[in-house]
């Protein structure tokens, strides 16, 4: 298997990841429950229902899921421009989830151990993409 | 000639590996440009998305109430970093409790809150040297009523001295039920507590009734008969009365600084 081919599955598989935790954090939000937060504590739901969780009265999660389908997206399309388009929104991603990662660290004084997933998953996504990229024959 | 010919043949081939290396290094260089290109245009779709999130998320109107909620960044510096246990502000070990009961419709308590409060805060709580107990009484009519059980709700999330501060902040004129479900709804969001769980807690919350009316006992027993009013004593003790000539910093410091040697 070539490196490029195993950095298409890697990113692949971390879109996956990423549609997965962004859609849980929908359906709680749109259900009305309480995101699961390990070891207890209302860190999550703090942040959920914080003036922070909705950008243009859209919720944040909404814009995440939608973020890793376009992501997933450019990544099963073929050619150049599907290549830099998921690197483009990979790297808007990571550069917002790193602004909410420091709201949640200095503003809103709580963490959601999802959104930290979704951050960690979107900067590898980034590099992932951006390496595919620059590898291109 | 045979010779010469393969000579060729290499001296072609060695050009046309030279040329496709060159391609290769200039594609290469190409793409870099581009992502650069790309990280500077992401940079600034952050920056437009961050300023949407910071105008849309401030001390703004929303569509639940129609006002904004005063206070919000003053509550947050205060509180910002300080352990919150149900009606508890402040280190579980620390040597000194502060009981304060108060309603949240009284303006003096709000006077208390917003004048006394921060500096009590960064003075003895921050340093880990005294814990806050809110005690909430409901004697001044319905909307005390109302508040004190959303304030419960609240504490279940362990954001009671938020939504308290915020309540405080932008209290309205004693019963004139200016605490409707709107305005609880606003404060809550503010104070990071999910509105649905503060206005069903403060209308139907027949579990909230519990520790305000074992706030009252205690306030009774106490002999308190007005608010606000405080108990200070040592960890795990009873507390005794607190009493304050003025609501001042000085006059607190007074009474807190002598329990501490």
């Amino acid at each position: 298997m070539t490196r490029e081919r195993r950095l298409h599955l890697a990113a692949l598989a971390v879109a996956g990841l990423g549609i997965c935790v962004a859609g849980y954090l929908t359906y709680v939000h749109y259900a009305g429950l309480e995101p699961f937060c390990a070891g207890g504590g209302h860190g999550c739901e703090r942040v959920q229902s914080s003036s922070y969780a909705k950008l243009g009265g859209i919720p944040v999660a909404v814009l995440g899921l939608g973020g890793y389908l376009a992501i997933a997206t450019a990544l099963l399309a073929p050619g150049e421009r599907a290549r830099l388009a998921a690197a483009a929104l990979a790297v808007v991603g990571a550069g917002f989830s790193g602004y909410l990662t420091y709201l949640e660290l200095f503003v809103i004084d709580a963490i959601c151990q999802w959104c930290v997933a979704s951050a960690v998953l979107l900067t590898l996504l980034a590099v992932l993409t951006a390496w595919r990229f620059v590898l291109l024959e | 000639m045979s010779s010469r010919q393969e000579q060729k043949a290499q001296a072609r081939a060695e050009r046309e590996a030279r040329e496709r290396a060159a391609a290769h290094s200039d594609r290469r260089r190409t793409r870099l440009l581009q992502l650069g290109a790309v990280v500077g245009v992401a940079a600034v779709v952050v920056v437009v998305l961050v300023l949407v999130l910071v105008l849309g998320g401030k001390d703004k109107p929303n569509a639940s109430g129609g006002a904004a909620v005063a206070g919000v960044s003053d509550t947050r510096a205060m509180l910002q970093g300080i352990a919150q246990n149900g009606t508890s502000l402040g280190d579980p070990k620390a040597p000194l409790v502060l009981t304060e009961f108060a309603d949240l419709q009284c303006p003096f308590c709000g006077a208390y809150a917003t004048g006394v409060l921060p500096q009590i805060i960064e003075r003895y709580v921050r340093t880990g040297k005294l814990r806050l107990e809110l005690r909430l009484r409901r004697f001044l009519g319905t909307d005390s009523d109302v508040a004190g059980r959303a304030a419960q709700a609240a504490a279940t999330r362990d954001r009671m001295w938020n939504f308290v501060d915020l309540f405080y902040r932008n209290q309205g004129t004693e019963n004139t039920g200016y605490v409707t479900d709107a305005f609880l709804e606003r404060i809550a969001r503010a104070a990071g507590v999910p509105p649905s769980l503060v206005v069903k807690g403060a209308t139907t919350g027949a579990a909230f009734e519990r520790p305000l009316q074992q706030a009252e006992a205690e306030a009774q027993a106490a002999g308190q008969t007005s608010t606000p009013a405080f108990l200070i004593g040592p960890k795990g003790g009873q507390g005794k009365v607190l009493t304050v000539e003025r609501l001042d910093i000085g006059a607190f410091t007074a009474a807190i600084d002598p329990e501490l040697k």
